[in-house]
């Protein structure tokens, strides 16, 4: 091997070993704690690769608790991930508070512009005069119900409250449990406290978020009076199950309260969305109240050293352009707001519609809205009232959660 | 007079043989020999080192900082963090359970383990009843749990098998009771537990010499003297180490009490180590749950070391 053998031989492997090093250099990856949507991710980071030519995977942190010590140290050391996804609401602004997270009004400006997403969605995601965040998928809280059941009863989609609790009376009458609600995993006694508290008084609702409004107040106390009355009239299924979704799907209960992500794993356990169920929203109880439901949307956010480089602000704009929504939606049965892309299923385009034809607003969800410090404490208790579900316990729940309420919100002022 | 010929001292013999050349080879060969030690130990010292005695040192540190979320970790709180546990109700319920648990997790596992080791000795089939025993033991501590969770669900194993003996239904919460939640998970501690008390004390019986029992025998003692008087002061060292054993877990058990405990709303199963990880990794106080840490830290330290100096007494009673 003469000299200009060697020289060029250099040459080609040192071009070889900076082409492998930019590529790695390149490579985008989502950090997040969604264990159970880990495959469906990946599938939008293949099509982004294919998109972008830039490498996109997803590397999941799980249990959320391990997640959130990742990113509480990492931010704490000046040194979070580019792109990851996270929460709404209490936690999402101390999030900000911390200066690690980039604006993206720039991006939602050629989002809107595009004609792809709504303001509504971008002021979602909006703290003061910035937006800070993309949706990795927006549920709406809806009420699934069954539509044999709804047959066997005589009954359909109710449009007004005296319909609704009609509506379980006649189910309870036919010997069919109306409403499937348990306590399984902990985190789910908050689900029918909001949604009455919403339906009935949803000024109260949001003031108890920002302690202007006291957990042992009259609004609060009325949302018990409702729910211990339907516990007591037998509207609910046994609170200790651990498996709800199924519950449902096994026609124990007629009626689901939940986040339209569940429609997918309502369809794994065997009912066939539009044909075997369906979906409303809830109606108000006073009927001059606008039409509402309660939001739920996790973010994607940039860390600001994220929002410097372009193949991390090219993978973002992918995940919710119409190709990257309609990619997420066939693999994980979520929308994330798209306009313009294809709906996850049937159940979540009839309630789009509606949502469109009523203007329906959007209200936080308790769990995402109550300071982060409060949650697991005051879920118990509410977790502890469905278990005893009497007016004795509410009345016990009302004053511990308050104590809990005013003792944070003291140390505020 | 007899003549005794001049004796060297052993001093006079070492200078003559020349004990300075000996003593330098000798420590030369005391600092090979200390380096080749160090060489072979240093991946264990490294690893101590790293994964136990750093974090130890980092958590001490953490605990006197004002570390919540995202900030505070590069300011000082002094003992603030340990200000506020005293009094606080979660702490002291957490204390309370925690002794609770520590004081079943002794008395069942040693009465009953020792119980099952010494009806098992020479009993037909007993190696296969031992296996059986033991087996829950090489289970991971969260599927034992998980396991369990299902046994005392309200439509559960437990319930079912309560229902064909009574002959009509039953629907117990044995995991949503204040009153049933603590023995439930007891029982299921025990459960995995006794295998290694029963091997342990099966060791500690078949490591008592026969000539003290043939001896008594043969001076008439009954059978329950010979245990009261021999075989539980012989077996008494490996009932410290049972007993070391069971304060160690009964402190740190954490995977039971979380799994098993997550749909009760109350305060029964918050022991030290779930509020410490609630406090942390929930709340994000890693502050004040590394004070937790440290206040575990000291119990479990002056426990072990009270029971240590326990056992070199019995050590020395027994030798």
């Amino acid at each position: 091997m003469n000299f200009k053998t060697k020289l060029l031989s250099l040459a080609f492997a040192g071009l070889m070993s900076a082409s492998v090093v930019s590529a790695y250099a390149a490579e985008v990856t989502l950090v997040h704690d969604k264990a159970f949507w880990a495959e469906a991710l990946q599938k939008v980071g293949d099509a982004a690769t294919k998109a972008t030519g830039v490498p996109m995977k997803q590397n999941a942190y799980s249990p959320p608790e391990q997640y959130k010590a990742y990113m509480q140290s990492s931010v704490a050391a000046n040194d979070p991930p580019d792109i990851f996804t996270w929460w709404t609401g209490g936690v999402y602004e101390e999030l900000i508070k911390t200066g690690a997270v980039a604006e993206l009004d720039d991006i939602w400006a050629e989002m809107i512009k595009s004609g792809e997403f709504s303001e509504g969605v971008r002021d979602f995601y909006k703290v003061g005069d910035h937006v800070y965040g993309v949706p990795l998928h927006l549920s709406r809280w809806i009420v699934l119900y069954n539509k044999a059941d709804y047959a066997k009863a005589g009954i359909s989609e109710p449009k007004t409250w005296a319909e609704f609790v009609s509506n379980a009376e006649k189910l309870k009458a036919a010997g069919i449990t109306p409403f499937v609600a348990t306590t399984q995993d902990g985190w789910r006694g908050f689900i029918w406290f909001e949604e009455i508290m919403l339906r009935t008084n949803p000024e109260a609702y949001m003031g108890l978020h920002t302690g202007k409004v006291a957990y042992d107040s009259e609004p609060v106390r009325n949302a018990f009076k409702i729910w211990a009355d339907w516990y007591a009239k037998g509207y609910f299924s046994d609170p200790r199950s651990t498996e709800e979704v199924a519950d449902f799907a096994k026609g124990k209960g007629s009626m689901n309260l939940i986040g339209d992500w569940a429609i997918g794993l309502v369809e794994k356990a065997g009912m066939k969305p539009g044909a075997d169920f369906d979906a409303f929203i809830m109606p108000n109880m006073d009927p001059a109240l606008p039409s509402s439901t309660i939001l739920e949307g996790g973010p994607i956010m940039l860390s600001k050293k994220g929002m410097a480089k372009p193949e991390v602000v090219n993978a973002l704009k992918y995940f919710v352009s119409v190709d990257g929504a309609n990619v997420w939606a066939a693999a994980s049965g979520n929308a994330l707001g798209n306009s313009k892309a294809n709906p996850p299923n049937v159940i979540v385009k009839k309630i789009n519609d509606d949502v469109a034809a009523m203007k329906t607003a959007s209200y936080p969800r308790w769990w995402e809205a109550v300071p982060a410090d409060l949650q697991g404490e005051m879920v118990a208790e509410l977790n502890r009232f469905m278990l005893t579900p009497t007016m004795e316990t509410a009345e016990s729940v009302m004053t511990n959660t308050q104590k809990l309420n005013a003792a944070y919100w003291a140390d505020k002022q | 007079m007899a003549h005794f010929p001049h004796r060297e001292t052993d001093l006079q013999l070492m200078e003559r043989i020349g004990w300075h050349q000996v003593k330098a080879v000798e420590n030369r060969a005391m600092k090979r020999n200390f380096w080749k030690a160090f060489a072979f130990m240093s991946p264990a010292i490294v690893l101590v080192c790293g994964l136990l005695l750093m974090p130890v040192v980092y958590n001490i540190y953490f605990s006197f900082t004002k570390w919540k979320k995202f900030s505070g970790l590069d300011e000082f709180a002094g003992f603030s963090n340990y200000a506020r546990l005293p009094g606080n109700p979660y702490f002291d319920a957490a204390f309370y359970n925690t002794a609770i648990w520590v004081a079943a997790s002794i008395v069942f596992p040693l009465a009953i383990g020792f119980g099952l080791a010494v009806f098992l000795r020479g009993v037909a089939f007993g190696n296969v009843f031992k296996n059986i025993i033991f087996l829950p033991r090489i289970l991971a501590p969260t599927a034992v749990a998980v396991i369990w969770f299902h046994v005392y669900a309200p439509h559960g194993v437990l319930n079912s098998l309560l229902a064909l003996v009574m002959g009509q239904p039953v629907d117990i919460g044995w995991l949503y009771q204040d009153n049933t939640v603590t023995p439930a998970i007891i029982a299921t501690f025990v459960w995995q537990s006794v295998g290694l008390v029963m091997v342990l004390v099966l060791l500690g019986l078949s490591a008592i010499p026969k000539d003290p029992l043939e001896a008594a025998r043969v001076d008439g003692a009954t059978n329950a003297q010979a245990f009261w008087h021999i075989i539980l002061p012989l077996l008494m060292p490996t009932l410290v180490v049972v007993t070391i054993l069971s304060v160690l877990s009964g402190f740190t058990t954490f995977d039971l009490l979380w799994v098993m405990g997550v749909g009760y709303p109350g305060q029964r199963t918050l022991s030290l180590a779930v509020y410490m990880y609630f406090e942390s990794f929930q709340k994000g106080s890693w502050a004040f749950g590394s004070a937790i840490a440290v206040i575990i830290g000291i119990v479990v330290f002056s426990v072990t070391w009270i029971q240590t100096v326990m056992q070199s007494r019995v050590d020395r009673m027994t030798r």
